[in-house]
């Protein structure tokens, strides 16, 4: 006669270490979003990344166990990240959701994104705030038309650092055979969708096989684990040499303004010439970088938040502060758009250009090409009206002209919002050339 | 082995029920072998210590639960003792293996006799919330917040959730809406008995304990309508006895049914009742004596001011605010003995309206417990005289009050009903219950194997 | 750019971005950690001057502790303090043990709070909110509305893109902006550090005890720590097994054992 206890099931053990740490990072973070349908076991993965890196306060987990057991729901390491209620009650992620953990000294943010076509604008949210990513796929169901989408919103939006991820190996028997034919049909897909996989792995998240440590049931794999691809990727910033400076806000500080924004490209010296974009006019030579409380700074780099100390009653914000004169102004745009309102967006419709700190008037005149990224192929040229979650290529008149930079130069200034009523309606891109 | 515990049900009342025709079940019990006995209880008579000493078969200086209150060590800070803070190991934990790193005089007594671990099905005592593992199957008592974390294993909390089980009555009905509450009790029978019927057929088990508390929540508000024929609950008091004397017949029987008449049956109860006709209001009186000031900041005992010498809590409990114990006691080593005298001496002193004593004992905490836990032991325990509830009450300023209850417990006429052939020797006392029960289950052990 | 630095940097933008949308804005500060560095964000961002109202909920049973940083910072640091009390009910005798802790919180904090809203008008405020805490927390927008109700409606959050925040609060009701959403607790300690930003005492051990979150003395139990500087509460941080909150007593349990002690004539 034994104790009666609670099976969770065979999970891998773990045993990696984390050092205790009293002193920060020395690198920013990688933010890395998770793709894929959602049965595939997106939720569980990061559960599981989350347990595996020690991610978790001690007895969170227990926690956790113990509210499921609460809600009468088998407990999963997706529980980890499924905070609401509701969704433990339907068993879908609807928010993205940020957790994180540390590997070798770097912080990486996991964005978890749902998958459900409804939960689109949420999926956006979260990728765009992303540098990585990761695709998942079931080795057994292959690449879903959901997936697709994201991996073209992944296009668009530019992230280069991609990973995919074959999963649940361990319902085929963890078949090289059967890797290898996922493998070759998620590249034909993601190269439709204009995008590369840097790395392809086979694993089995519920297991944490090839998560954090290589699994000894997959011999014939050799290449990284999930945690290696990521430490491989590079954070997204490289630093350009166009200098743009969005103005968030003017301030008076000491009599004189300030004005306040951060570097979304280049680096910011002292003793530099500068321009106030769109007006095109110089700025007054005697400015100063500062920061908070500290005497001015010889130089700032990209992502500083600073204020340009300076005797010009001009400045404004919406304006763009800029190292040369010749940058371009346009007051038409053509432009990548993803559409996330729940009406089509039809010619004619007018909205607010959002840009950086920048935000004007804008129609939408001409509905280029209309595309359904799931279906991977074009709708219709010359359209209508575009759909909701389908992408178009659009062109824009806006009421007076801004700073926007080609997406693939300069992805800071080069992607937009448009609003309407204060709500976002689409998301996109600026596109090279007129 | 089947032990049903019937909160509140004194000794006394049986005999007279029983003698009245009322409990025609227990009547039979009685006529078959089984002697009804006056069992004494722990001391303070409240169901929390009570359960808990019938339950690890130790005095509360050894499991360490003193009331259903009690405050932090070095501290001010209210809490509610639960399970986690017993310190004693049950009769399921012995015989089931599962003491952990917890141990008593009466483990110790026990110590590999039970090389096999006995399974036990624990229904509805006090003080064993949160529900911890365990060989078997228990569910909470009172207090029990969360059925599910009350229930141990968690398909037995499933079937519990399927039939509306309810582990507590609400007893701010009995005062705002009696019919309301009387009806609520009878529910709640209704679901002890169906549960207990379902988990005695259903488990494998080698010791039955099941409670009913419903009889102490009634007694509390109605206890004057048991002798008064005349008193508007007086059939609803007896229907209700009658109801629990039907569900104690019936589990009898399936018992001896199913052990061929070989089991051990017993039930008895954690305390005794009496009328209440007024509630002493303890830490009302000790300011009155100057012997305790509240201020006017903090919180419940926190309010405690330094120049106070004593306080007290439910029921009957008193504290020497000792310079060492409290952070801001300033009683000394020296003068603790003092205190305490005066303090006896006045409580022994202090009578009612209708010039009776009070108190009809005074003992001291350092005679009274012994054990592991008895750092936290009150330093006196008073057991009152019939009539008066011993309170410790901090925010009302009356030392003499008439509540809305008209029951009290008593210390002295808890009862057990045990079979003739467990002979008792002088005063049973309830701590000895669970010593006889692992005897009982030794025994049958030993013949089985 | 180091981590701190890039966590810095967001939350300046965000406080930047929310000032420049929301003309009468003010910043919650209960004298806590986050609430702190917050404040702390807010004077780096405004280069000393914070220009709208720091307004503190004072539910008149807070540590003295937190009375005493509380008014030698905000002269300091030249604040304009507003201090939000719910009047009525503290002089009515309003506690967490008058019935429920969670009633107690409702009148005393969340109403006050919504008095002073109404009183002075804001549209935003600014809260020192981290995504990392307990639950519901962890799915928050960075600008988040609420309405008249104080209500959330959590499933139906617009997106966010690319630090584009929302620039409009529903009718009559107010936006809350998370600066620090994206610190975590260890961040949060690693930049007090960093920038050695005051924190009053009571975070620190004394006679073996501190507090990990602070609120009012009653609802707030102190655990058992040696950490008496910043760097040893770092090292604790990654050992420890207590949830933040652990600390605060909004425990629904006690509140459910009370009541039916209560019902039975005891307390």
């Amino acid at each position: 006669m034994r104790l009666p206890c609670r099976n969770y099931g065979r999970w891998g053990t773990c045993n990696m270490s984390t050092p205790l740490t009293t002193q920060p990072d020395q690198g920013p973070a990688l933010h890395v979003v998770i793709v894929g349908h959602i049965d595939h076991g997106k939720s569980t993965l990061i559960g599981r990344l989350l347990h595996d890196t020690h991610a978790l306060p001690i007895g969170k987990l227990e926690e956790i166990q113990a509210a499921a057991e609460r809600q009468g729901v088998r407990w999963e390491f997706a529980h980890i990240l499924d905070h609401f209620a509701e969704e433990r009650e339907k068993g879908i992620t609807i928010d993205s959701a940020q957790m994180q953990f540390r590997h070798r000294d770097r912080t990486y943010v996991i964005i978890d994104a749902p998958g459900h076509r409804e939960f689109l604008g949420n999926m956006v949210t979260g990728s765009s705030q992303a540098e990585a990513a990761l695709v998942l796929v079931d080795v057994t169901q292959g690449i879903q038309p959901q997936t697709w989408r994201h991996c073209y919103i992944l296009g668009l939006l530019g992230i280069r650092s991609i990973a995919v991820l074959i999963n649940k190996m361990d319902l085929v028997g963890y078949s090289e055979d059967a890797f290898n034919r996922m493998k070759q049909d998620v590249e034909q897909v993601l190269s439709a969708c204009g995008v590369t996989a840097q790395e392809v792995i086979p694993i089995a998240a519920r297991l944490g096989e090839n998560l954090t440590q290589r699994a000894d049931t997959m011999p014939w794999y050799q290449g990284p684990t999930v945690l290696d691809a990521l430490g491989h990727f590079q954070s997204a910033q490289v630093v350009r040499e166009e200098l743009r400076v969005p103005i968030q806000d003017v301030y008076d500080v000491d009599g004189q303004p300030m004005a306040v924004g951060r570097i979304e490209s280049g680096v910011l010296r002292a003793g530099r010439s500068l321009w106030v974009m769109p007006e095109g006019r110089p700025l007054s030579p005697s400015w100063a970088i500062r920061k908070y409380l500290q005497p001015p700074l010889a130089e700032a780099q990209q992502g500083d938040c600073i204020g340009i100390h300076v005797a010009d009653s001009q400045l404004r914000r919406g304006q763009m502060i800029v190292d040369r004169e010749a940058v371009a102004c346009r007051d038409r745009i053509r432009a990548s758009v993803l559409w996330l309102a729940n009406r089509p967006g039809r010619v004619g419709d007018r909205a607010v250009w959002k840009g950086t700190t920048q935000e004007v008037p804008a129609q939408l005149t001409r509905i280029v090409k209309r595309f359904d990224p799931a279906e991977m192929a074009v709708v219709e040229s010359n359209a209508a009206e575009i759909g909701p979650s389908e992408v178009a290529e659009v062109e824009l008149l806006l009421a007076h002209p801004v700073v926007a930079d080609a997406f693939g130069q300069i992805p800071q200034t080069g992607r937009f919002t448009l609003e309407m009523d204060g709500e976002p309606i689409a998301g996109g891109v600026v596109l090279a050339g007129e | 082995m089947m032990a049903i515990g019937l909160d509140g049900v004194p000794a006394s009342l049986i005999r007279q029920f029983v003698d009245q025709g009322v409990l025609p079940n227990f009547a039979r019990i009685l006529g078959r072998g089984y002697r009804l006995h006056q069992m004494h209880v722990s001391i303070p008579e409240i169901s929390s210590t009570c359960w808990t000493s019938f339950m690890t078969g130790v005095n509360p200086g050894e499991h360490g639960i003193y009331g259903f209150m009690d405050l932090r060590p070095q501290s001010y800070a209210l809490y509610f003792p639960t399970y986690r803070d017993v310190q004693a190991p049950t009769i399921w934990d012995i015989v089931g293996g599962t003491q952990g790193g917890r141990t008593s005089s009466l483990a110790e007594r026990f110590r590999g006799v039970f090389p096999e671990p006995l399974r036990a099905v624990v229904m509805n005592i006090p003080q064993t919330y949160p529900a911890q593992p365990m060989n078997g199957v228990l569910t909470a008592g009172f207090v029990c917040p969360d059925l599910q974390r009350g229930t141990y294993p968690d398909t037995a909390y499933q079937y519990l959730k399927s039939i509306d089980y309810v582990p507590d009555v609400d007893a701010e009905k009995a005062v705002t809406d009696k019919p309301a509450f009387l009806k609520d009790v009878e529910y709640a029978l209704t679901k002890r008995e169906e549960a207990f019927l379902h988990f005695f057929e259903q488990e494998r088990w080698d010791i039955f304990l099941g409670v009913i508390t419903e009889t102490d929540r009634v007694q509390h508000f109605f206890y004057d309508a048991a002798q008064d024929p005349g008193h508007r609950y007086h059939d609803a008091f007896l229907e209700m006895y009658r109801r629990v004397d039907a569900i104690v017949g019936r589990l009898f029987d399936r018992f001896q049914n199913m052990t061929h008449g070989e089991g051990v049956f017993l039930t008895m109860s954690d305390h005794g009742f009496t009328v209440l006709d007024q509630e002493i209001n303890l830490n009302a009186w000790l300011q009155q004596q100057g012997w305790l000031r509240l201020r006017d900041q903090g919180q419940w005992f926190d309010r405690i001011a330094s120049e106070s010498k004593l306080f007290a809590m439910d029921p009957g409990r008193f504290y020497v605010h000792a310079a060492g114990r409290y952070p801001r006691g300033t009683v000394q080593p020296s003068e603790k003995a003092g205190v305490l005298a005066d303090l006896t001496g006045a409580v022994e002193g202090l009578c009612g309206p209708d010039g009776r004593r009070v108190v009809r004992e005074v003992h001291l905490g350092e005679r009274l417990y012994h054990g592991q836990a008895r750092a936290s032991a009150p330093d006196l325990v008073c057991v009152p005289n019939d009539g008066y509830d011993l309170k410790a009450n901090l925010l009302q300023p009356a030392v003499f009050r008439k509540g809305p209850m008209t029951g009290m417990h008593t210390q002295y006429d808890g009862h057990c009903v045990l079979p003739e052939s467990l002979p008792v020797e002088g005063q049973l006392h309830i701590e000895q219950l669970a010593g006889t029960i692992l005897e009982c289950l030794a025994k049958s052990c030993t013949l089985a194997c | 750019m180091d981590h701190l630095t890039a966590l810095e940097n967001k939350s300046i933008y965000i406080i930047r971005e929310a000032y420049a949308q929301f003309p009468n804005m003010a910043m919650l500060w209960s004298i806590g950690k986050d609430s702190t560095t917050l404040l702390w964000l807010c004077r780096k961002a405004f280069f000393g001057a914070i220009p709208f109202p720091v307004i503190h909920i004072d539910t008149s049973y807070k540590f003295p502790e937190i009375y005493q940083f509380r008014d030698e910072y905000a002269k300091k640091w030249g604040l304009n303090l507003i201090v939000g009390r719910n009047e009525e009910q503290i002089q009515a005798g309003m506690a967490p043990w008058k019935g429920a802790k969670l009633d107690c919180c409702s009148a005393l904090k969340t109403d006050a709070l919504k008095s002073t809203i109404a009183k002075y008008g804001f549209d935003a405020l600014l809260l020192g909110i981290r995504r990392d805490e307990h639950g519901i927390r962890a799915k928050e927008r960075v600008f988040s509305p609420r309405n008249q109700q104080f209500a959330w409606d959590y499933q139906n959050q617009s997106a966010e893109l690319w630090d584009q925040y929302r620039s409009e609060s529903e009718e009559g009701g107010h936006l809350r902006v998370h600066p620090i959403l994206h610190m975590t607790e260890l961040d949060i300690w690693q930049y007090i550090q960093r920038e050695s930003i005051p924190m009053t005492p009571l975070y620190f051990s004394n006679e073996g005890k501190r507090y990990r979150s602070i609120g009012c003395t009653h609802c707030c139990t102190p655990v058992e720590s040696q950490a008496s500087n910043v760097s040893e509460i770092l090292i604790e941080l990654q050992t420890t097994t207590t949830a933040e909150r652990a600390g605060r007593a909004q425990d629904k349990e006690d509140a459910f054992t009370m009541q039916k002690l209560r019902a039975l004539g005891y307390m």
